[in-house]
């Protein structure tokens, strides 16, 4: 079939409306934020929003695949209650490594529990990790039933205070992210992410290990999760189990707002990474225009079905026109 | 794999009544004795209703196919509960509007879901729960975090005390509320083609379905139910806050599973769900009464999906 | 390396339905043998059978003289059997290079894709079919923006790229016109030179008198015949493949001139526009059963859907004098149109459900609220007498049914509304011989009750052995109106690759 131009080019370069959304974000935030383009203000804004990134880029991968991850905000739940308990405020160096890569073993574990029911039992994605977020969820609670214990100062000071070269890591983990992913572009695996998500019977005609590459998804953004986890333990210095509830929706939308159908089968991450970021920028702009308190849930909530109506929209209107 | 011959609305019972006589053998539980196995059935059951209640408009969208589901419903009933409460404050006699008027709020709110879903081709799941957010947001502008209203003393009679030989009122409106959605599901029109779109929408719309008119109106009637489940339970208990419908969500959708509504669509009941909230119902008050916390209860809850859903719930391979 | 393989007394089940139950072919290299057979005889279930995209129940298949056994697809290919297949396995939103190369993407050493070997490559293999793809053909674009002739050349492409010693084509040239069929007939006598065997599933009686070296030939899922091309004539193919007697002797004779301008006009079709249709006008008469006929793809379908109102289009329908305008299905099914889909899993069955439930689904309304089943089962009990369906009970999901009872229930689902107009998209496809012969009777039953049919097959013999008139279609236009004495099959099939001649006057 003969695509239309519109649709060849959001074949070809998904990441277009991300960009668009994000370049309208920041003009409407420093509107209302004078001060947004200072160094300062860049650096404390991209320390706040590095976690959504983080997580938006997991959830961005089993996504293009056709699968979705719900489970991913109580796996970043985990981690902050296990680092705030088994840490603690007085920790030591030694402790905070250790406990570091078990947080990341423990994302690993929770991803290959999901991949397994969903690669290899067959279930359906979103119901199966629905069911996970629930189970990791209470875990979370297990581990930390109310919001508390920490992690060194000395240790959160790293992610708070320094900025290497005056750029926080932000900048540094971003351009590493992305190169990887154009890494894993040039590899087979690559391609049987996009096959697999693009249609998955061709692809297992094509002698591509299917149940493996979803599989690997879900390790993926369960990893990435748990990163997360360590991310924000060192942005607050303290534990919340239920500091992820809020960030699975926020990581979906980011994602489709980053030009990842939900369909699979389009999209990278640097599409998503900027739906993340334009997500935390509008966040400042509900803060800095004044939105009354109480309107702030509403208002926040309002925008999310917005931009995830909007490429819907968008094709409405393609759709008729003649 | 094994064949499952029985019907999955039965085994949902006879797991019901296992977990039922399990209990009875924990300490301070009731034991040998009849007529106290008798009234906690009875509290179980009446228990069990809102949990129903509210189950039945998430039936109603899983059935309807294409992944559906109203992660909404929990925000709906809290803020259904809120304007049963503002609304009735106390008279009587604005019982019946009050109940009217959630009844179409929870509808409007299910059209919308429905058409960001059919017109805007938003996956149900999300479509569902960005409105839950919409919604705790609107519950928060509305009351600032605290709600002025009072129950109406015939609710509090009809719901929550014995009507009939005892027998909450609850536990009788549930049974004729059960009687309406098995009318609803297999004699009108409207459930065969609920039914029909939930297993091919193509199928349906070639046979003279309108699909996109089902999508609407099963959301829309699944917010209105969603929203008779909170006027119940504010009428049960009498308080109001905004997570009071949060704790409905989760088992909703175990309900329905475990009844063994397809989650894929196109097959199930409402006493499958009903079946389902009986279930559910006696894993919370076991676990209560093992005096297990908060979290491993959902822990347990979250498992119990899980391997519910690796029952019934998988799907074809790729090699024939 | 060369490879010769023999398939023996295969047989194969698909759930309730026998496909196979003795399918045989023998291939030697540098030879090229055509698997003959009609719609459901099972020729592309052997084939499938033969590079191990499906598992076998019963039989054997021996590779160079010894048993082998397919784990998977891939399996076969690494023993150098490859496919090309109607339905494609392409990615729409991958290139043609990412595609053809998808799972072997030759690396370099330091683990990462060689994309310049990956170009390199990719435009050796599409210069095999240079000058005959009509818009520019790259490496570099996406699969999904290519006219489904070139999405087919892709997939022969891909199966070429394997370097196999065995290759099936399975009615791989469906699609290709004329010019890109020759192509590909060049290349296969290449191959034929270079030891290759080749496996040559397909309808089309020229194509395989022009390629093959010998046939085998399945009817009903049993292989009744095979041996070489230059020993037999079209007729003796025909008549192998049809049976020696031929279920449509009879029908022919009993046509009573139907287009009789005595009859009033049913429909009138007024310049009628689709993607793919570009103006079609068309006449029906009541009573009369019309034949669309035509190669696939011609917009036959796409003709048969906007009579349904099921897809957007321009032009003028007078259904009995009154001009109509479907928008969507159930306007159709109102003014008593009714159309049973190409695909009739997909498109015209709940498989889950109950055969009752499948049955009556567009007519629910006439049964009161609350609904009367057991009215509605007496109608559906009828019904199912009539149609001779063999089912265990209305209860029963309509997927325990086999392919021509489940066919049954669709029509049965229509008949119930007794359409004026019957609108029919390929109906036998699948459907064993038996069936098909009461579908014929079926036919000319509900013709004489008035109702108009316009029924497409993509089997010639069925059009001409039923119809009164047969349009045939080609590149989204009527090519041909034949009738009568011209209704003959060599016009049939002229029309249908463009040739205009034969038409009635």
């Amino acid at each position: 079939m003969k695509l239309k131009r519109f649709q060849y080019l959001s074949l070809r370069y998904p990441s277009f409306i991300a960009f668009v959304f994000f370049i309208l974000a920041l003009l409407v935030n420093l509107y209302f934020q004078k001060s947004l383009l200072e160094p300062g203000t860049i650096n404390n804004n991209m320390r706040v929003f590095l976690p959504l990134i983080l997580l938006t880029t997991g959830e961005a991968v089993v996504i293009l695949t056709g699968g979705i991850d719900i489970s991913v905000g109580a796996i970043v739940s985990i981690v902050s209650a296990l680092l705030a308990t088994q840490v603690g405020l007085n920790g030591t160096p030694d402790k905070v490594a250790t406990w570091f890569v078990v947080a990341l073993l423990v994302g690993i574990i929770a991803g290959c529990i999901n991949g397994f029911f969903v690669a290899y039992l067959r279930l359906p994605p979103f119901i199966t990790t629905y069911a996970t977020s629930f189970l990791y969820g209470g875990f979370a609670l297990f581990i930390l039933p109310q919001p508390g214990g920490g992690i060194p100062a000395s240790v959160a000071n790293v992610y708070r205070a320094i900025n290497p070269l005056g750029l926080h890591w932000a900048f540094y983990v971003i351009p590493l992210l992305l190169l990887i992913w154009f890494l894993i572009r040039q590899t087979r695996y690559g391609r049987y992410l996009f096959a697999v998500g693009g249609k998955p019977q061709a692809a297992y005609e094509t002698a591509v290990p299917v149940d493996l590459v979803i599989f690997s998804t879900y390790v993926v953004s369960g990893f990435m999760a748990a990163v997360t986890g360590i991310c924000i333990v060192l942005l607050t210095g303290t534990g919340n189990p239920s500091i992820g509830d809020p960030m699975t929706l926020q990581a979906i939308t980011a994602v489709v707002i980053g030009g990842t159908a939900m369909s699979g089968g389009v999209g990278g991450i640097a599409g998503p990474i900027m739906g993340a970021i334009t997500l935390g920028v509008i966040k400042n702009i509900i803060s800095f225009a004044n939105v009354d308190t109480w309107w702030q849930t509403f208002v926040n909530a309002i925008i999310i079905v917005a931009a995830l109506a909007a490429p819907g929209v968008i094709s409405l209107f393609r759709r008729n026109r003649p | 794999m094994k064949k499952i011959t029985i019907s999955p609305p039965v085994a949902a019972v006879l797991l019901a009544v296992v977990l039922f006589v399990f209990s009875g053998f924990l300490p301070n539980s009731f034991g040998t004795d009849m007529s106290a196995a008798a009234g906690q059935a009875v509290n179980i059951i009446r228990l069990s209703v809102f949990l129903g209640i509210i189950a039945a408009g998430q039936t109603l969208v899983i059935i309807s196919g294409s992944e559906g589901i109203d992660l909404s419903a929990g925000a709906v009933v809290t803020l259904s509960a809120t304007l049963t409460w503002t609304i009735v404050h106390g008279r009587n006699e604005m019982v019946l509007p009050a109940l009217v008027a959630v009844m179409l709020v929870g509808a409007v709110i299910g059209f919308i879901n429905g058409s960001g879903i059919i017109f805007l081709k938003i996956s149900p799941f999300v479509m569902t729960l960005s409105m839950s957010g919409v919604i705790t947001g609107i519950i928060i502008i509305t009351n600032h975090g605290n709600s002025q209203g009072m129950l109406a003393p015939i609710m509090t009679s009809i719901i929550a005390r014995p009507v009939i030989f005892g027998i909450p009122g609850a536990i009788i409106i549930w049974v004729f509320f059960a009687a309406l959605m098995w009318l609803i599901l297999e004699r009108t029109p409207f459930g065969k083609r609920l039914f029909a779109i939930g297993v091919n929408r193509t199928t349906a719309k070639l046979s003279g379905v309108d699909v996109t008119w089902m999508v609407l109106s099963t959301y829309a009637l699944a917010g209105a139910l969603a929203a008779f489940g909170g006027f119940m339970v504010v009428g049960n208990t009498g308080v109001v806050f905004l997570s009071l419908g949060t704790p409905f969500l989760f088992p909703s959708i175990a309900a329905v599973a475990v009844g063994g509504t397809l989650l894929s669509g196109g097959k199930g009941s409402y006493f499958g769900s009903m079946a389902g909230a009986l279930v559910l119902i006696l894993i919370t008050s076991l676990l209560t009464t093992m005096q297990m916390s908060d979290s491993i209860r959902q822990m347990v809850l979250g498992a119990t999906l899980l391997v519910l859903i690796s029952i019934y719930g998988r799907q074809k391979g790729f090699r024939q | 390396m060369t490879l010769s393989l023999s398939a023996q007394n295969i047989v194969k089940r698909y759930g309730g339905v026998l496909a196979l139950s003795d399918g045989n072919l023998d291939v030697n290299p540098g030879e090229v043998v055509a698997l003959i057979g009609a719609n459901g005889s099972g020729k592309s279930t052997l084939s499938k059978v033969i590079n191990g995209v499906v598992v076998l129940d019963g039989g054997q298949l021996l590779l160079d003289g010894s048993p082998v056994h397919f784990a998977s697809p891939n399996a076969a290919k690494k023993l150098g059997i490859s496919t090309v297949f109607q339905e494609l396995s392409l990615v729409p939103q991958m290139t043609v290079a990412e595609n053809i190369w998808l799972a072997r993407e030759p690396l370099r050493s330091n683990g990462f894709v060689d994309s310049k070997e990956i170009k390199l490559r990719t435009e050796e293999l599409l210069s095999l079919f240079e000058g005959t793809f009509k818009a520019s053909m790259n490496f570099d674009i996406p699969v999904a923006s290519l006219p489904p002739d070139e999405m087919q050349i892709i997939e022969i492409l891909k199966a070429v790229s394997f370097k196999p010693q065995l290759l099936i084509l399975d009615e791989a040239t469906a699609s290709l016109d004329s010019r890109q069929v020759q192509r590909l007939f060049e290349l296969v006598a290449k191959w034929k030179d270079e030891g290759k065997a080749i496996v040559f599933v397909s309808h089309r009686m020229e194509e395989i008198f022009q390629i093959a070296d010998k046939y085998s030939v399945l009817r009903n899922g049993k292989t009744v015949g095979s041996g070489i091309m230059k020993d037999i004539t079209d007729k003796e193919l025909v008549n192998l493949m049809v049976g020696a007697d031929s279920i449509f002797g009879y029908s022919r004779a009993e046509h009573q001139d139907r287009n009789n301008p005595a009859r009033p006009v049913r429909l009138v079709v007024e310049n009628l526009k689709t993607d793919v249709i570009k103006g079609i006008n068309l006449t029906v008469r009541e009573g009369e059963l019309l034949g669309i006929g035509g190669l696939k793809g011609q917009g036959q379908r796409d003709l048969l859907r906007s009579l349904f109102g099921d897809i957007p289009h321009e032009g003028k329908f007078i259904l009995n004098d009154k001009i109509v305008n479907y928008t969507h299905p159930r306007h159709a099914i109102k003014d008593g149109v009714a159309l049973v889909p190409g695909d009739r899993s997909r498109e015209g069955l709940l498989s889950i459900r109950s055969i009752l439930e499948n049955l009556m689904l567009p007519s629910w309304t006439n049964y009161g609220f609350p609904l009367q089943m057991r009215r509605s089962r007496q109608d559906g009990n009828q019904i199912s007498g009539s149609l001779n369906l063999k089912m265990a009970g209305l209860e029963e999901p309509v997927s325990s049914l086999s392919g021509g009872n489940a066919q049954k229930v669709v029509i049965g689902k229509w008949l119930l509304k007794k359409p004026r107009l019957l609108l029919l998209d390929d109906p036998t496809k699948g459907v064993d011989v038996g069936t098909k012969a009461e579908f014929y009777r079926l036919l000319q039953q509900i013709c004489s009750g008035g109702t108009s049919i316009i029924f497409y097959s993509s089997d010639d013999e069925e059009l001409i052995g039923l119809c009164d008139r047969v349009l045939v279609m080609f590149e989204g236009g009527i090519r041909s109106e034949l009738e009568g004495s011209s209704l003959t099959k060599s016009n049939l099939i002229s029309a249908s690759m463009g040739a205009s001649n034969g038409s009635k006057e």
